[in-house]
């Protein structure tokens, strides 16, 4: 699937935590849900994997270092479903995206992918509507 | 070429009504399709199920947004009763010794379940076929699944069950039809895993029986369980009413599951 060149927002609004083919853990158990937070940053993989797809995330601090962030987001199935592929991620891969999600609690350089806008402007969007469990 | 988000909506209905169990167990349809045999006609793709939580898609294209609800949940409550199914009941019943370590194993399910780590969920957890291939004297059952996509390949010739043979996570089958429903009888399971989502754990004594019919155009599937170690009875799940699909199979990416030493609660979803 390829978008075209037009802006295109895609919102995907959850009312829950992404998951497997069957039961899961639910985010709120891994990630602060009220810390939402905006990152850009270059993409420099993605894997199309289950239970979460993974996008990986080089972003580079005031200091010049680099933070190497990975975010996950809903299985393949559940994108198959709605008509997105991988390639839809990966087109951008050496490309410098902006990704809003949520951490993990546990302070590692982890997030949930809520929101992803690439470099022509699409984007694609979970919004949490409603508890997280 | 204008941008156009398809969606395919899961279409595996789960009705908690129940039609009385007609005694010859088959769907009061004169337009069930047959095979050259004279059996109902099984074959097909079957809608996938993805057990998520209803979502909302919301699209903006050029300014313009619009809102889609998503519902790709296997099970969704009762839109009605289901010809040809049995009395059936939300979750099983356990002997009272029992009930407390299947309340732990549920309350602490992301630790505690195989299927959160990729596990294999085995019959009938794993629910419907995606698609059936039905030949003379056997079937076979194709699925998807975050673990990997097995098959089964079901006698349907009369043979009895396999002696011997080592216990499974989808256990050892054979099939027969009861009028125009296929029943599949499964025994020999591994013990490792859940036959539902609720940590309803079993033994080696568990024994299932499937039964799929065709309601129209749709397949309806039911599944018996049955653990005379640790049920009080027999468990007829809800029947599950799935539409025939284009969807075709594909294969499941492989399952990587890295959240589990970022737990740091049981917060956990029952979304079957």
């Amino acid at each position: 699937m390829r978008h075209k060149s037009s802006v295109i927002l895609v919102v995907f609004i959850a009312f829950l935590a992404a998951g497997p083919a069957r039961a899961h853990h639910s985010p709120s158990a891994v990630f602060d849900m009220e810390k939402k937070f905006t990152m850009t940053g270059t993409l420099t993989k993605v894997d199309w994997f289950n239970p979460h797809i993974v996008v990986y995330l080089d972003a580079k601090k005031n200091d010049g270092s680099v933070e190497n962030w990975k975010f996950e987001s809903n299985p393949p199935s559940w994108f198959r479903r709605v008509a997105l592929a991988r390639e839809d991620f990966a087109k951008a891969i050496g490309q410098t995206v902006t990704v809003e999600g949520v951490p993990a609690k546990s302070g590692v350089l982890y997030g949930y992918l809520l929101k992803i806008t690439f470099p022509d402007g699409n984007s694609l969007e979970l919004v949490f509507k409603g508890p997280t469990n | 070429m204008t941008h156009r988000l398809v969606f395919v909506f899961a279409a595996a209905l789960m009705f908690t009504g129940f039609a009385a169990a007609d005694k010859k167990d088959s769907v009061a349809t004169s337009k069930v399709p047959r095979v050259a045999d004279g059996h109902p006609d099984l074959n097909g793709i079957w809608a996938y199920a993805i057990d998520l939580p209803p979502v909302t898609l919301k699209k903006e294209i050029n300014g313009a947004v619009s809102t889609t609800d998503i519902d790709q949940r296997a099970a969704k409550p009762a839109q009605g009763p289901v010809a040809g199914a049995r009395p059936s009941t939300p979750a099983p019943s356990y002997k009272p010794e029992f009930r407390e370590k299947v309340k732990n194993l549920f309350d602490n399910e992301s630790k505690t379940d195989e299927v959160f780590y990729c596990g294999k969920p085995g019959v009938p957890r794993i629910g419907p076929p995606r698609r059936i291939i039905q030949l003379p004297g056997e079937m076979v059952f194709l699925y998807e699944d975050v673990s990997g996509d097995p098959y089964r390949i079901i006698p349907t010739d009369g043979r009895t069950h396999r002696k011997g043979a080592n216990p499974s996570y989808y256990g050892d089958s054979v099939a027969h039809w009861e009028e125009d429903t296929l029943v599949v009888d499964v025994t020999n399971f591994v013990e490792n895993g859940w036959f539902g989502e609720g940590g309803y754990f079993h033994t080696d004594a568990m024994h299932v029986v499937e039964r799929l019919w065709r309601n129209g155009e749709n397949l309806v599937w039911q599944a018996t369980v049955d653990d005379p170690k640790v049920l009080a009875a027999p468990w007829t799940i809800p029947p599950r009413l799935i539409t025939p699909s284009n969807d075709p199979l594909e294969e499941s990416p492989p399952c990587v599951e890295d959240d589990g030493h970022r737990l740091l609660n049981s917060d956990h979803h029952q979304q079957r």
